[in-house]
């Protein structure tokens, strides 16, 4: 018995070894590493950002990799905790790991990003949208998506242009995202005139949302703008129309989500969303989400494009620059652009994406949208 | 066997009702309407295998029971391996000094992923001990210990954001600031017994965390506090004039200090700032483990155990409760505000997500799972919960899902805790 | 001032409709702390479980075409208690039963890791995203002026409230009149007296854990018809939230637990109403500090005797 078992663990040893020395054997590819939640409640959103970043790892090498080195995707599970994003860093410096697609959530990305600036490896985040992270003064750290600064803006001047009410509402989740939006929408309100009677936050998680609806009812409110995600909003749009409530809603792209007309049912018609593009509508991306649907994942996702576009900068990148050095590459980043699935992108000095626009859908009740004009 | 049977077949229907509906069935929705669909053939196998098990292990139980006994030595396993009981007060220095080098020696060895995981599960051992003299040693129920954690992370982000005051000027300000709140939190509840205590201080950790959130114009709000500096160590510096300098490990120093690479003429080397935070880590780890050995051994700490053992008989020696319930309560918080300090140097950004209820149960768990009072206990138990974590990183899905049975089983195989506690104590030799 | 007084009225109504569920989670709290002075912290994760398990029987009634109402509500009430009565009485037997009669913070960890097993376990069977489902029962009256305010009352508030109140008398009816029910009283004063006496303790204890988890699920079930909405981690902030009523109301008594419900769940929506929902969180604890520091064994808890 204990010989077998000493066999075994000189087995796993033994093949422990070869692994590294397999690696070593690989030390061609270029590795980029895949950060995010794989793991934990949020892992439906790391889901996306997988699927987007190893696909575009599959076509590259398919195409021949860059300058003759093939990519490789590994893949680092922060579970959207800051501590965790942290060792995580530290694992990705310690592999030697030069480029970073990652991390999913802002209050991870931040932490793991100071790591990152002093190390220089490069990190573009397709998902993380709060303002603050490319507001440091960071070289090495870019982002495949809009900002929360600018879809509050986006909002704010949609209803105070179109929809003109009298009393709103901005409510939010209280998270980093959610309240960052409110704040924002809020602020262009009161620049636009329009009159804001109540500014609150409710409690993520919360089910019952009836004495917040009794106080808009009270309030007169005509219209409400909800930063945070779909199940909260969800709740509140059920449970308003129950109540008898009927005015319209508006919500950042956390809530546009399918879920959110599984939770609210019929109340969900009508609902405003801002969203990025549906980049896997557009005709040209066709083929992209074709290959998609042959391995059946779901090219939807909000972060699956951003992140397909994280990982073909970088390759692009590499290939103009004609080497890995990220000090060359951040350079290169900002001097150029790039054709990708969201269309040409080009970053500006903070990193950030130059000239991405969100796009104001009304949403139906069986899940599907329409742009407003 | 035969007495056995109803019993087995209500427990294998018991697994049935258990895993039929959550495991087999799967709720979905299709377009809005919500479908029930069934799962795969396997999973319905593997349910079945899962309730016949079940059957045979309820059927055979004394034949079970039996076979274990014969294989299973007596006692605690970690026990037996321990040297005998009067040797073990020279074994355990020699452990200590053993592990102590080991310590030392990690960055040099292992480069800066296990320093880095090293310096967390440093900071946990800082926070088990802490949380080990409310609970094991005063017998305190404290639900809210988080609540300490966050007071010393954030006294060190705000007073370095808005005062520039360094790193070892916060730190013993944020002790005192978490003590502070241990002695006011302390004060009144002193007067509720057992889950009454529980319930409170769980209510006032969670009043923290939803006020550091909600005043956003003071604590960044859910953003958090960035650009928390790493700490720094003082120098003698002769040239070119003598005075005292602030070595930084960062590639660019900050205004007034002078990076280590530069001052000391060598190649910069990022993982430096891994190894030193570390280093420090260890070094208040240390200064913990010191001063809580010293206390425990003090009147106090054994106050403490008395009161424990039995609040009746301990006051009527004479000894005053409240004020041993209130010292338990805010040397333990000092100690959170120690490693909360300590944190927010490691993370470089802090904000209330991680300073949620479920951090207070991984550190009560620690406390309990390494034997409460025990501190070798705890440090062994703290080390083994960020180690689990690590490690537990590729199992995906099925992490928190294991972390849980870890839990349960540990507490039905060794109750006592992994290493319970001995008092020190002396014994007579017989001839 | 109308509006005023009807505005008023309408908060305290959906206060105590929140009030309400909280108490009838919070049974379970407090029978299992009565009857062995231990907290089932995995009490809000039967309370879960009890949600899916309603979901599934009225989406699966929905598939076979049933459409007459109460009979919908009936089985998916008693398919949800029989598969929540098994899982309390699971941990019972895994996270209890072994530790019975050691130092009470173990079984309090054991629950705890009991409690995340099972959030991650329903989460692997059923995913980790919200399931939804459309209201089965719509519609309330409305008083007021037409124009002006209309404080509002659902059926499905009413519904709840009378279900409570129907569980809660059962309840105590069946503790001091029936059999099983003396025996409870007998173990929750002295375990080991009433072991000698005659009573298999082993019984009763268990019979409490499936009782609570009864009645967490006619809690799940009437709130998942009311919220319409579950994922795996719903029971954990329903669970915190039940357990500060059963504590508020004083931890071992059946009408505690009813008015502490009610109390946290009115101070609640009157902190959202006149206040700000953010703090209606920090204001219930607060409230829950000071009764206890007036009364430490909370309202309706009997004061402890100290035996020397």
């Amino acid at each position: 018995m204990k010989k077998q078992i000493a066999r075994k663990v000189l087995g796993v040893g033994a093949s422990i070894l070869l692994m590294g020395g397999l690696n070593l054997a690989n030390a061609e590819t270029i590795k980029i590493a895949i950060a995010g939640p794989q793991s934990g409640d949020v892992a439906q959103y790391g889901d996306m950002q997988v699927i987007g970043a190893e696909m575009a790892v599959e076509q590259i090498n398919a195409a021949g990799g860059v300058n003759g080195d093939k990519l490789e995707a590994i893949r680092y599970d922060d579970a959207c905790e800051p501590k965790q994003a942290v060792a995580v860093a530290n694992k990705i410096v310690n592999d030697g790991v030069k480029f970073v697609v990652g991390h999913l959530c802002s209050s991870s990305t931040q932490p793991a990003s100071d790591v990152y600036e002093d190390e220089g490896i490069i990190t573009i985040t397709p998902a993380s949208t709060n303002p603050d992270i490319t507001e440091r003064g960071y070289q090495m750290i870019f982002r495949t998506i809009g900002l929360d600064s600018h879809q509050g803006p986006t909002a704010g001047k949609f209803i105070a242009t179109v929809v003109k009410p009298k009393r709103v509402a901005v409510i939010h989740d209280k998270q980093q995202y959610g309240e960052g939006i409110a704040t924002a929408v809020k602020k262009t309100l009161e620049e636009k005139n329009v009159n804001v009677v109540l500014f609150e936050g409710v409690n993520k998680g919360d089910k019952d949302f009836s004495p917040l609806i009794a106080k808009l009812q009270k309030e007169n409110v005509d219209f409400v703008y909800y930063g945070g995600y779909h199940p909260e909003l969800g709740q509140i749009l059920r449970q308003a129309s129950e109540k008898g409530l009927n005015i319209k809603f508006m919500g950042p792209e956390g809530v546009g989500n399918k879920d959110i007309s599984q939770i609210a049912g019929k109340a969900s018609e009508g609902l405003y969303v801002t969203l990025p593009p549906a980049f896997d509508q557009r005709p040209e991306n066709k083929t992209l989400v074709d290959a998609f649907k042959a391995k059946s994942q779901d090219a939807s996702g909000a972060f699956v494009m951003t992140s397909y576009a994280a990982v073909q900068v970088i390759a692009d990148s590499i290939k103009g620059v004609g080497s890995t050095d990220t000090d060359a590459i951040q350079a290169y980043l900002r001097s150029h652009s790039f054709k990708t699935p969201m269309g040409e992108i080009a970053f500006d000095e903070k990193g950030d994406l130059k000239g991405f626009d969100f796009e104001i859908y009304t949403w139906h009740a069986d899940g599907s949208k329409t742009v407003v004009k | 066997m035969r007495k056995n049977l109803p019993f087995a077949l209500f427990t294998a229907v018991i697994t049935l009702v258990l895993s039929l509906p959550i495991l087999g069935l799967k709720l979905t929705h299709e377009g809005t309407k919500l479908v029930l669909e069934g799962a795969t053939q396997s999973t319905y196998v593997y349910i079945f295998l899962a309730a016949a098990a079940v059957f045979l292990s309820q059927l055979f139980r004394e034949q079970l029971n039996a076979a274990k006994a014969a294989v299973k030595p007596k006692g605690n396993i970690l026990a037996k391996l321990m040297p005998p009981e009067e040797k073990r007060d020279m074994a355990g220095k020699i452990f200590f000094v053993v592990l102590l080098i080991a310590a030392v020696l990690i960055p040099f060895n292992t480069g800066r992923i296990w320093s880095d995981i090293a310096t967390l599960a440093l900071i946990y051992v800082i926070l088990g001990l802490g949380l080990n003299i409310v609970v094991g040693l005063a017998g305190l129920l404290d639900l809210g210990y988080v609540a300490f954690y966050a007071v010393g992370a954030y006294s060190y982000a705000l007073l370095s954001q808005y005062f520039g005051l360094s790193f070892w000027v916060c730190l013993p300000i944020g002790a005192l600031l978490a003590a502070t709140f241990g002695f006011l939190l302390g004060f009144p509840v002193l007067r509720l017994r057992g889950d009454y205590l529980a319930i409170v201080t769980l209510g006032f950790g969670e009043i923290i965390r939803i006020l550091l959130n909600n005043l956003t114009s003071l604590t960044g709000g859910p953003n958090g506090i960035g650009g928390i500096p790493k700490p720094t160590i003082p120098m003698l510096q002769f040239d070119p004039e003598f005075s005292i300098v602030n070595l930084e490990f960062s590639r660019r120093a900050a205004e007034g200090n002078v990076a280590f690479h530069e001052f000391f003429g060598v190649p910069y080397d990022s993982s430096l700032k891994v190894v030193v935070l570390y280093l420090i880590a260890l070094v208040l780890a240390l200064v913990t483990i010191v001063i809580v050995r010293r206390l425990i051994r003090m009147p106090v700490g054994r106050a403490w155990e008395a009161l424990r053992e039995d609040e009746i008989a301990c006051r009527s020696l004479g000894l005053n409760r409240t004020a041993i319930k209130l010292s338990a309560f805010t040397i333990g918080a000092a100690f959170a505000g120690f490693a909360g300090s300590l944190y927010g140097a490691r993370q470089g950004h802090i904000s209330p997500e991680s300073f949620i209820f479920f951090e207070s149960v991984i550190i009560l768990a620690i406390v309990v799972l390494g034997g409460m009072g025990s501190q070798i206990g705890v440090m062994v138990a703290a080390v083994l919960v960020v180690l689990l974590q690590e490690l537990s990183r590729e199992f995906d899905e099925y992490r928190l899902l294991a972390f849980g049975m870890v839990m349960v089983l540990m507490m039905i195989w060794c109750p006592q805790g992994l290493i319970p506690m001995k008092r020190p104590h002396l014994q007579l030799k017989q001839e | 001032m109308l509006e005023v007084i009807l505005y008023f009225i309408q908060q305290l109504i959906n206060g105590i409709t929140i009030g309400s569920t909280y108490a009838l989670i919070a049974i379970g709290y407090t029978m299992v702390y009565g009857i062995i002075g231990m907290i089932n912290f995995a009490h809000g994760e039967v309370y879960m479980i009890g949600t899916y398990v309603a979901f599934m029987a009225i989406s699966g009634m929905a598939m076979l075409g049933i459409e007459f109402l109460p009979l919908i509500f009936l089985v998916a009430l008693l398919s949800s208690m029989l598969v929540s009565s098994s899982f309390g009485w699971a941990i019972e037997r895994i996270a209890y039963r072994p530790l019975r009669g050691g130092n009470r913070l173990i079984p309090l960890i054991s629950a705890i890791g009991m409690s995340i097993f099972l959030q991650n376990y329903v989460r692997l069977g059923q995913g980790s995203r919200d399931i939804a489902m459309s209201s089965q029962i719509s519609g309330g009256w409305s008083f007021g002026p037409e124009d002006g305010f209309q404080a509002s009352l659902s059926y499905i508030q009413v519904l709840i409230f009378i279900v409570t109140i129907i569980s809660m008398t059962v309840l105590t009816l069946f503790i001091s009149r029936s059999r099983m029910g003396r025996a409870c009283r007998a173990v929750a004063q002295d375990l080991k007296m009433a072991n000698l006496l005659g009573i298999d303790t082993n019984r009763v204890i268990a019979s409490t854990f499936v009782i609570g988890a009864a009645l967490a699920a006619v809690a799940g079930t009437l709130l998942g018809m009311y919220y319409g909405v579950v994922n795996a981690f719903v029971g954990f902030i329903a669970g915190l939230k039940a357990f500060t009523a059963a504590v508020l109301g004083g931890i071992g008594s059946i009408p505690g637990a009813m008015l502490g419900g009610i109390i946290l769940g009115v101070t609640e929506s009157m902190t959202a109403a006149y206040f700000s929902t953010e703090y209606k969180d920090v204001v219930s604890f607060a409230l829950l500090v000071l009764i206890l520091l007036f009364k430490p064994t909370g309202i309706l808890g009997k004061p402890e005797v100290e035996k020397i």
